[in-house]
């Protein structure tokens, strides 16, 4: 590659601002999950939003391919380099400041590199709370956060990072910002530009800013582990938290036997706290943001479990509630202790859930002898981590050489089941396949419009996404 | 039937970052999360266990405190307390260890237990005293930061983590018990539990009924938060480090 446009680069950074050689350069060039792995001639690191605009303006004009980068935590190699050599790596995390906190307006200015526990803790220093809730809050960056439209636990009663963006300053693919950092709860004055760019990975814009939504903080919670009989018993037992709690219903997460096994033998201070072993958990919390409804929510919540579970634990105080979140938080860590896994992150309408986990685990059952399935999460959602764990003594490698099959099949029966192969990490590189076979032509079609309105000489983060046309 | 009296106290949930209220007269506690005080839960533990054991037949928890006291003594009932008391003090007024110690002296003779184990301290004073002291008005032996208590027959055997190592005491009973954090761990509260829970005998009485003047003899001028800890700076090899250890007069 060219010589004379990466040195502009270089030149234009400043020393400080970029890498193009060492050890720390290999952290950029992998994913956490460490399933790609990329090769670029440099890492940027702009300070500002004025230096990521005239980064993008070079690029723009010698057409060098942009991957924007984050806390590099996404799930789906959507952050790294392919391996030609000649995609610069654009990371946000010198753009980390705290722009300004709106208390009354409820509203909190941030840089896209802050991270998200950064934001969390600058809104509780206000007495406020910024909701979104990941396991990797202390590493992952707004801006990676926009940019995959992350879910998490907190889903249920704030809903996605899109409906807690207000504006985002966005630097466009030929070095143009548009300035969207208003404040406002209502604007109608013509087509909802930023919303273009959440979720969509650093293929259409670089988020340098965000401007989110602040909520009062909860200052009751009820938590609680319920044991129930089946998956159907779950989604009962969650209309009933909702008819009865309403928006305090903040956390509805479902947990096999096999996650309270995994993670009690694997994580150090984590502890089956029932006295006999149930087939299904569910991890759910009520939050009230007005003390003196503290005992009410309580109560509210022992009622209903009384009514629909099997059994069940009640947090009593705030280290409890925290060993129990722990359990739910460390699945993912245990079943890396556990071996190998086979990942699906899907959702299907919650009024079908249970019917598909019957027939999907009735599937694997069947055809994946050395596996068995671990399916956990954010069932209030309608979104499973559906994953398939390799069982003990047996074959990683054999193991992992069917995922294509079983990803396929499970993918296949998700979409039967009218729902999605990516609830809630992206697609990245990872899924382009799985977009070629399960979106529309229409959709696909009106997707590339959109990003050739956007990005016509396609150099913001190539090869992601979007599956190449008619191929 | 032998009893256990256990006491407990209603505090700032331990996990929750205090904050001083605006003009330093106390500890701000609007809106946040109250519970059982930690070493006091180990108390009621080890209570139940004894109790579960065949040690004793009843477990009685108390509590001095205002009226929303319930709602720990009522978790203490579904962690397993057969019964509980709620002797009643105004909201906000502040019960100091002799106070304290006098209204539980007046509960152990009503009650006459055999074993009586509280926390060996509140983490909202911190005062380390109550235990002390109602062993001594009661004149009977303590044994106080217990981090194993084996009963046998009507004598104890209490193992206390000190300085010097492990301490090993022996104690006639009936006798007062302090918890150290190592004494056990503390069970979760089973929905079952909980509904039997609201069945159990709640009994609030006052002061007065007890015989107990409340006295106020330490007066708090003010709090003050700690010193904000100053941001550490990043070395890069022990050179630096030396220089700037030098530089600051620290070596
Ligand atoms: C332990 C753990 C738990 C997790 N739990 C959840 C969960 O519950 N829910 C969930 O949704 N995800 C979860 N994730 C996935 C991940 O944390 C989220 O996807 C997160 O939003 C990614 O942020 P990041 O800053 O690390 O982005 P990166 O991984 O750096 O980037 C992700 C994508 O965004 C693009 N991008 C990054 N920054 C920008 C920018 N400023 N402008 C434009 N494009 C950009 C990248 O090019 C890439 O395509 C988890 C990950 C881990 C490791």
């Amino acid at each position: 590659m060219k010589n004379a446009p990466l040195e502009a680069l270089k030149a234009l950074v400043g020393p400080a601002g970029y890498l193009d050689a060492g050890p720390d350069m290999d952290l950029y060039l992998t994913d956490f999950r460490r399933l790609h792995r990329g090769r670029s001639p440099l890492v940027l690191l702009p300070a500002n939003t004025g230096q990521v605009a005239q980064v993008v303006r070079i690029c723009a004009q010698h057409r060098i391919g942009i991957v924007p980068q984050g806390g590099n935590t996404g799930y789906c190699g959507g952050a790294t380099p392919d391996d030609s050599g000649t995609q610069v790596i654009l990371a946000l995390q010198r753009l980390n400041r705290i722009r300004q906190i709106d208390p009354l307006g409820d509203a909190i200015t941030v840089e896209a590199g802050c991270t998200l526990a950064q934001v969390r803790q600058a809104a509780e220093s206000a007495d406020r709370l910024f909701p979104l809730s990941l396991g990797s809050e202390g590493t992952c960056q707004i801006g990676g956060n926009v940019a995959t439209n992350a879910g998490g636990t907190a889903v249920l009663r704030y809903g996605m990072m899109r409906a807690l963006v207000l504006g985002l300053e966005v630097v466009l693919a030929d070095g143009r910002v548009i300035e969207g950092l208003k404040p406002l709860r209502k604007d109608n004055s013509g087509y909802r530009l930023h919303e273009l760019f959440i979720g969509s990975e650093g293929t259409l814009g670089i988020v340098t800013a965000a401007c989110l939504k602040l909520f009062p903080r909860p200052v009751e919670r009820a938590t609680a582990l319920a044991a129930v009989a089946d998956p159907a018993a779950a989604v009962q037992l969650l209309s009933a938290l909702r008819t009865a709690a309403g928006e305090q219903l903040s956390t509805f997460e479902l947990m096999p036997r096999l996650a309270v096994e995994l993670t009690s033998r694997h994580i150090p201070g984590v502890r089956d706290p029932f006295s006999s072993a149930y087939e299904w958990y569910v991890l759910t919390e009520l939050a009230a943001s007005n003390s003196g409804s503290g005992s009410g929510i309580q109560t509210t919540l022992e009622e209903i479990l009384a009514a629909h579970a099997t059994d069940a634990v009640v947090a009593t105080n705030l280290q409890q509630r925290e060993a129990l979140w722990r359990m739910r938080e460390t699945v993912p860590e245990a079943q890396r202790h556990a071996g190998a896994s086979i990942k699906h992150d899907i959702a299907v309408p919650i009024s079908v859930i249970a019917r598909f986990i019957r027939e999907a685990g009735d599937w694997v059952t069947a055809n994946v002898p050395d596996g068995q399935l671990i399916a956990y999460g954010h069932l209030g959602d309608g979104n499973l981590h559906f994953n398939i764990q390799q069982r003990p003594d047996t074959d990683a490698a054999q193991f992992l050489a069917r995922a294509p099959h079983i990803h396929r099949t499970i993918h296949d029966l998700v979409a039967a089941y009218g729902g999605t192969f990516s609830a809630e990490h992206g697609i990245g590189q990872l899924k382009l396949e799985d977009m070629r076979r399960y979106k529309s032509p229409t959709e696909l079609a009106v997707m590339h419009a959109m990003k050739q309105a956007l990005d016509p000489q396609g150099i913001l983060n190539p090869g992601k996404v979007l599956p190449a046309a008619g191929t | 039937m032998a009893k256990i009296l256990v006491a407990i106290k209603r505090v700032v949930d331990y996990n929750v970052r205090i904050r001083l209220k605006p003009d330093g007269s106390g500890v701000a506690t609007e809106g946040v999360k109250l519970s059982i005080n930690p070493f006091d839960e180990i108390a009621l533990e080890e209570a139940l266990r004894m109790r579960d054991r065949g040690a004793a037949e009843e477990v009685i928890v108390a509590s001095i405190g205002p009226a929303e006291t319930q709602q720990q003594l009522r978790t203490a009932l579904a962690m397993g307390a057969d019964r509980a008391v709620l002797v009643q003090a105004d909201a906000g007024a502040v019960v100091e260890p002799l106070t304290a110690a006098r209204t539980l002296l007046a509960l152990v003779e009503r009650e006459k237990p055999q074993i009586v184990i509280l926390g060996k301290q509140a983490i909202d004073d911190d005062n380390n005293q109550t235990g002390q002291m109602l062993a001594a008005l009661w004149d009977r032996p303590q044994a106080t930061f217990a981090s194993t208590i084996e009963l046998k027959d009507d004598k104890a055997t209490v193992r206390r983590e000190v300085d010097t190592g492990l301490e090993t005491l022996e104690v006639d009973l009936p006798a007062v018990f302090t918890t150290d954090l190592r004494l056990n761990e503390p069970r979760y509260v089973k929905l079952p539990d909980i509904m039997k829970a609201k069945k159990k005998p709640l009994e609030t009485v006052t002061f007065t009924d007890l015989g107990v003047t409340p006295k106020q003899q330490v007066e708090v001028s003010h709090y003050e938060p700690p010193p904000v800890r100053q941001k550490g700076v990043m070395v890069k090899d022990v050179a630096e480090l030396v220089g700037a250890l030098k530089k600051r007069g620290l070596v």
